[in-house]
């Protein structure tokens, strides 16, 4: 039970720091600018492509907007909250906060959980809000109404596999934590690095198969790969059976939703660093 | 010399020196620089490719190039004076005798110096890897992206006065400033070929919009004709200019303005909102 209410503590720390500095409407809306942004660079790369190009017919490029309208979106929302771990310890570090988590009862796992889940929360209302403004600018700006499905059941689903993504969200977040713990150095460019991996590796913006090979092996290995795909499946083209193959290819690749090894095992090297002892008695300092 | 011109180079000359020597100290720094630039302009390189449009490669790397100057403006310019209030180095600035402005300039140079090397190295990543196709004016580009740097760096001075009185929202607020400004600036395509007459008459006030439609043209063509409309690029340069200088005086006036209420009221060193 304390580890439920440590994690939900976590998720109102998180809340707190993203939107306690201003009102929720205008904290929410700025969040929402950027993703609706990149998300309308791309459909506008697509549409100069389609009226300069010679690859995109008339009657593909609707669902290749659709295509990119989703890809862009929920490559946002993943990018989005598995950092979070990372920037809780790193600024963590910088303000004191983290290091008080790290020796108190329950140490950072729930912290780090909360943190990544109050991120997910508001991050899936930015995505959704994303999506269907860019939907609504690409039929002023475009001419061209993207063919979503939306219906009860797609939505359902759809939010069904935002929930599977998590653990697959957070396990990455946890990896790049690891990290954070062991290093004062360059922390911060790390996600960075792996969010610009993604965008090209987890077929956001266009097929991985379009990848050389061995690169488009990459992709196909990735749960954000599936995730994207089982969302398109149900959002675009309607099929709940490519759905549930996708989705279940992706919670089958997911790991173990809390602890990862290699976070684990930082937090043992510090420890053992630190105090010699398995958990430290009094304070621990991060900053290398 | 006159002592008050001594003490402003010297003071370029330091906070130039701080700068560089921040990144060039540690040269993993370039490398780490590029990372995201470089697989944002590969991402969308392979979108260009795949929508059958391979000649628009070149504004997918001109727009990452550009993006890393853009970066550096909104979180090591426009956010510095904030973060130096949050590690009390501020005060310093304002107890010293040292100009803010210098210290500004020398933040932009030394800003400029320490991110071209990035730029550089994602430009040459770019043309090995896909060659785009390119149509340069090199006397007109020179001038192009020196002016387009010197307005958005005196933009980054305008900004750091303005972030001064804020305290967290200042992060918020590049963060949500960073992709809609570099969307309608058509970094990454030609908003010229996307936007419609209105939108692009207001994205004309944006520094980086003029600077990118001008690089464009100068730099880049999508068709094989490689006609370019010069009277644009003229049109451009002379915005650029004209904002480049309106920035900087409305920085400095900012600044003196602050810098005469923090030393009267030390607001501006003790207030965190």
């Amino acid at each position: 039970m304390s580890y439920v209410r440590s994690l939900i503590a976590s998720i109102r720390v998180g809340w707190s720091r993203d939107f306690g500095w201003t009102n929720p409407v205008l904290g929410f809306s700025l969040k929402t600018v950027a993703p609706i942004a990149s998300t309308m660079t791309a459909l506008t790369i697509l549409y100069i492509g389609f009226k300069n190009g010679a690859s995109i017919t008339s009657a593909q490029f609707p669902f290749q907007l659709g295509y990119i309208v989703i890809g862009a979106t929920l490559y946002a929302h993943i990018s989005a909250y598995s950092w979070v771990p990372t920037l809780a310890i790193a600024e963590g570090k910088w303000t004191f906060v983290f290091p008080q988590v790290y020796v108190s009862t329950k140490s950072s796992p729930p912290y780090l959980a909360g943190r990544c889940l109050a991120s997910f929360a508001s991050s899936t209302v930015t995505s959704i809000a994303s999506l269907a403004v860019a939907v609504v600018i690409s039929l002023f700006l475009f001419g061209v109404a993207i063919p979503l499905v939306v219906t009860p059941l797609s939505i359902s689903l759809f939010g069904v596999a935002l929930i599977v993504n998590i653990f697959a969200s957070m396990r990455l977040g946890f990896l790049l934590g690891a990290y954070a713990i062991l290093a004062s150095k360059f922390e911060w460019a790390l996600p960075t690095y792996v969010s610009g991996l993604l965008m090209v590796f987890s077929e956001a913006l266009f097929p991985v198969s379009s990848l050389p090979y061995p690169f488009s092996d990459i992709g196909n290995v990735l749960p954000f790969t599936e995730f994207i795909r089982a969302s398109r499946a149900v959002l675009l083209q309607g099929s709940v059976g490519s759905y549930f193959y996708y989705l279940g290819t992706e919670f089958y690749r997911r790991p173990h939703p809390s602890r990862p090894r290699a976070f684990r095992l930082q937090v043992r090297r510090k420890e053992s660093e630190k105090t010699g002892s398995a958990r430290p008695q009094s304070s621990v300092t991060f900053l290398n | 010399m006159n002592p008050r011109a001594s003490i402003w180079l010297k003071t370029v000359y330091a906070r130039t020196w701080v700068r560089t020597k921040s990144i060039y100290g540690e040269p993993l720094w370039v490398a780490v620089n590029v990372g995201f630039p470089f697989f944002t302009s590969l991402a969308l390189s392979l979108l260009y490719s795949s929508a059958g449009l391979k000649s628009g490669i070149g504004f997918a790397f001109l727009g990452g190039v550009m993006v890393s100057f853009w970066g550096n403006v909104l979180w090591s310019m426009a956010s510095q004076f904030n973060w130096d209030k949050q590690q009390g180095l501020f005060e310093l600035y304002i107890t010293s005798p040292a100009p803010i402005s210098a210290i500004l300039i020398g933040m932009s140079l030394g800003g400029i110096l320490g991110t071209a090397p990035s730029a550089i190295t994602l430009a040459i990543i770019g043309w090995i890897l896909f060659a785009p196709p390119a149509n340069p004016m090199w006397p007109l580009v020179a001038v192009t992206f020196a002016l387009t740097l010197a307005s958005l760096y005196a933009m980054g001075m305008a900004l750091s006065s303005l972030y001064l009185v804020y305290g967290r929202e200042a992060d918020s607020v590049n963060e949500a400033l960073h992709e809609p400004v570099s969307f309608l600036s058509g970094v990454y395509f030609p908003a010229s070929l996307a936007f419609p007459a209105v939108l692009q008459a207001i994205a004309l006030v944006i520094p980086l919009a003029v600077g990118m439609d001008a690089l464009q043209r100068t730099l880049l063509s999508l068709n094989s004709s490689g006609i370019m409309d010069l009277t644009l690029v003229y049109r451009d340069i002379l915005l650029l200019a004209v904002m480049g200088i309106t920035l900087l005086f409305a920085a400095s006036k900012a600044l003196k303005i602050l810098e005469e209420k923090g030393r009267r009221a030390g607001t501006i060193a003790v207030r965190l909102r």
